[in-house]
């Protein structure tokens, strides 16, 4: 079923951008209003992402600041925070507003700035992304975000065998995509050599198996059922699903499952009316290659433990049975934590009108996005569907 | 000591919980209706909801479920060598741990002490054999 669609979508290259919040998201925001054919007037509401902007910036209270800057100063203007899922729950919110009849058109992105031009080094970059742990009974213990999921992955490994070549074999895969994608922050293709080599950051993840930080924002616009009609080239979208799991990792019965991947999902697919065999291609959050491999077992692409196996067979490549992040995913296009979600939105926009250039999918008609927040207790999953 | 000392007004506070830690006490809390025991006190059981959680002292020894070593640190602790970090099955619970040594996944480990930072601590843990 179709709840509501996707009419245009903008976003800048993912990488260094040394100018304001506000100015880097409106360089995502007025392309996504141009690609819909939409004027100002015509929008009724921002819903907006940004994580990290109080703690780096000192600049909070953005839903406004934003909405002035990109000249919709008046229209009700909404941010939302929720870790690395923050701007795919601003979707989610833009989605039940027109699916609602709230709204008739909603703007909905996120941007943020994690690289050096915020003027912080790494090791308070590192303090500033592990807020997302548990603050009394995690933080003080000296884990760090790449820890929380390397926690998984050493313990994935140990309990179905995945190697450390495997999880090299997704960065690879990732920036070999990454490389056809424009807007990717990393255009390069790596080796299995160069991932292992590359330095540790916490073990089992090289500075190669981790995305990078990186300076972005993302936009789409998105309308109800009944008005997208009127526009030329809408994308439906078909399900999305919020699943939370317990936090610290210490409380979730099964670390390893992603359960709120795993329930955003099924109600995902649920409201779709598919399967998970239906998906003809995806966008999941591969902050670390690990994390790829726990997403295509929760999302149902693959038996648990054969996420590794899988990749290294080339299964999830573009050509492969089910094409796993043909933008080169967070490893290779970069991860503004708050455009993420957004970002992955545009991925499955212009996979569907099949505009995606030299890593189109061939012919896709569901695409699925996967987005993780935190220490994956919170998850969005979101299908998309070319209009019938 | 009993365990009621550490409480605050009869609550398992984070201040009541570090304070403990602080003495080499670790404690929890048990749900009486699901039997979840967590590390991480809580206003209600995490896993069914239920308010009816009894105040208990936690095992000192377990099994390590998850480690990492962490190369690549946060700013308060990045002038120490690399380090460890883990889950640890300790009993009913599971608790994340600062690690004093080497621990690999199935290996066993016994409460140490703390470390400590920006005023919090956070449970030190070591092969049981040393």
């Amino acid at each position: 079923m179709t709840r509501a669609s996707v009419v245009g979508v903008g976003m800048t290259k993912f990488g260094t951008h040394d100018i304001t919040l506000a100015e880097l998201f409106a360089e995502a925001a007025l392309p996504a209003l141009d690609d819909a054919g939409v004027g100002r007037g015509d929008v009724d509401a921002l819903y907006f992402g940004n994580t990290l902007g109080g703690m780096t910036e000192n600049d909070t209270h953005l839903a406004p600041k934003v909405a002035t800057h990109t000249g919709f100063g008046r229209i009700p203007a909404q941010r939302f925070e929720d870790a690395c899922a923050t701007s795919t729950n601003a979707f989610k919110h833009a989605v039940q507003a027109v699916e609602n009849g709230i709204h008739d058109v909603v703007l909905v992105g996120g941007v943020e700035k994690c690289t050096p031009v915020t003027g912080i080094d790494t090791p308070e970059m590192t303090r500033i992304f592990v807020s997302a742990a548990d603050r009394q009974y995690e933080q003080p213990t000296g884990i760090t975000f790449p820890g929380v999921f390397a926690l998984m992955t050493k313990r994935h490994m140990e309990q179905y065998g995945t190697t450390e070549e495997q999880l090299a074999e997704i960065a690879v895969k990732n920036h070999a995509h990454g490389t056809h994608n424009p807007r990717a922050h990393f255009g390069k293709d790596t080796s299995i050599e160069a991932v292992l080599d590359s330095p540790l950051v916490v073990d089992p993840f090289h500075l190669m198996d981790c995305c990078p930080f990186s300076d972005g924002g993302s936009a789409a616009v998105v309308v109800s059922d009944e008005y997208a009609d009127s526009f030329d080239a809408p994308v439906d979208v078909t399900g999305l699903g919020h699943g939370t799991d317990l936090v610290p990792v210490s409380d979730k019965a099964d670390p390893l499952a992603t359960q709120a991947a795993r329930d955003a999902a099924e109600r995902a697919y649920d409201q779709a009316g598919i399967t998970a065999g239906e998906v003809d291609f995806c966008e999941v959050h591969d902050c670390f290659t690990g994390a790829e491999v726990l997403a295509t077992e929760a999302l149902g692409f693959v038996e648990d433990g054969e996420g590794g196996p899988a990749a290294a067979a080339g299964r999830t490549a573009l050509g492969g049975d089910i094409p796993v992040n043909p933008s080169g995913g967070l490893k290779a296009k970069g991860h503004p934590i708050g455009a993420t979600g957004t970002a992955q939105i545009v991925e499955l926009t212009e996979q569907l009108r099949d505009e995606a250039g030299d890593r189109q999918v061939e012919s896709p008609s569901v695409g699925l996005a996967h987005n993780l927040g935190g220490d994956t207790g919170s998850a969005f999953v979101t299908t998309m569907e070319e209009r019938a | 000591m009993s365990v009621e000392t550490y409480l605050e007004d009869g609550e398992l506070t984070h201040r009541a919980w570090s304070a403990a830690l602080r003495e080499d006490v670790l404690l929890g809390e048990r749900c009486a209706d699901c039997d979840h025991v967590t590390a991480a006190p809580k206003a209600a059981c995490a896993r069914c909801g239920s308010q009816d959680t009894a105040v208990i002292e936690l095992q000192t020894e377990g099994t390590v479920y998850a480690e990492t070593t962490v190369f690549v640190a946060p700013a308060a602790f990045s002038d120490a060598e690399p380090y460890g970090v883990a889950l640890i099955d300790i009993g009913d619970a599971r608790i994340m741990a600062h690690i004093d040594g080497d621990a690999a996944v199935g290996d066993a480990v016994a409460f140490r002490g703390t470390v400590e930072q920006d005023d919090s601590p956070a449970p030190l843990f070591g092969p049981a054999d040393d």
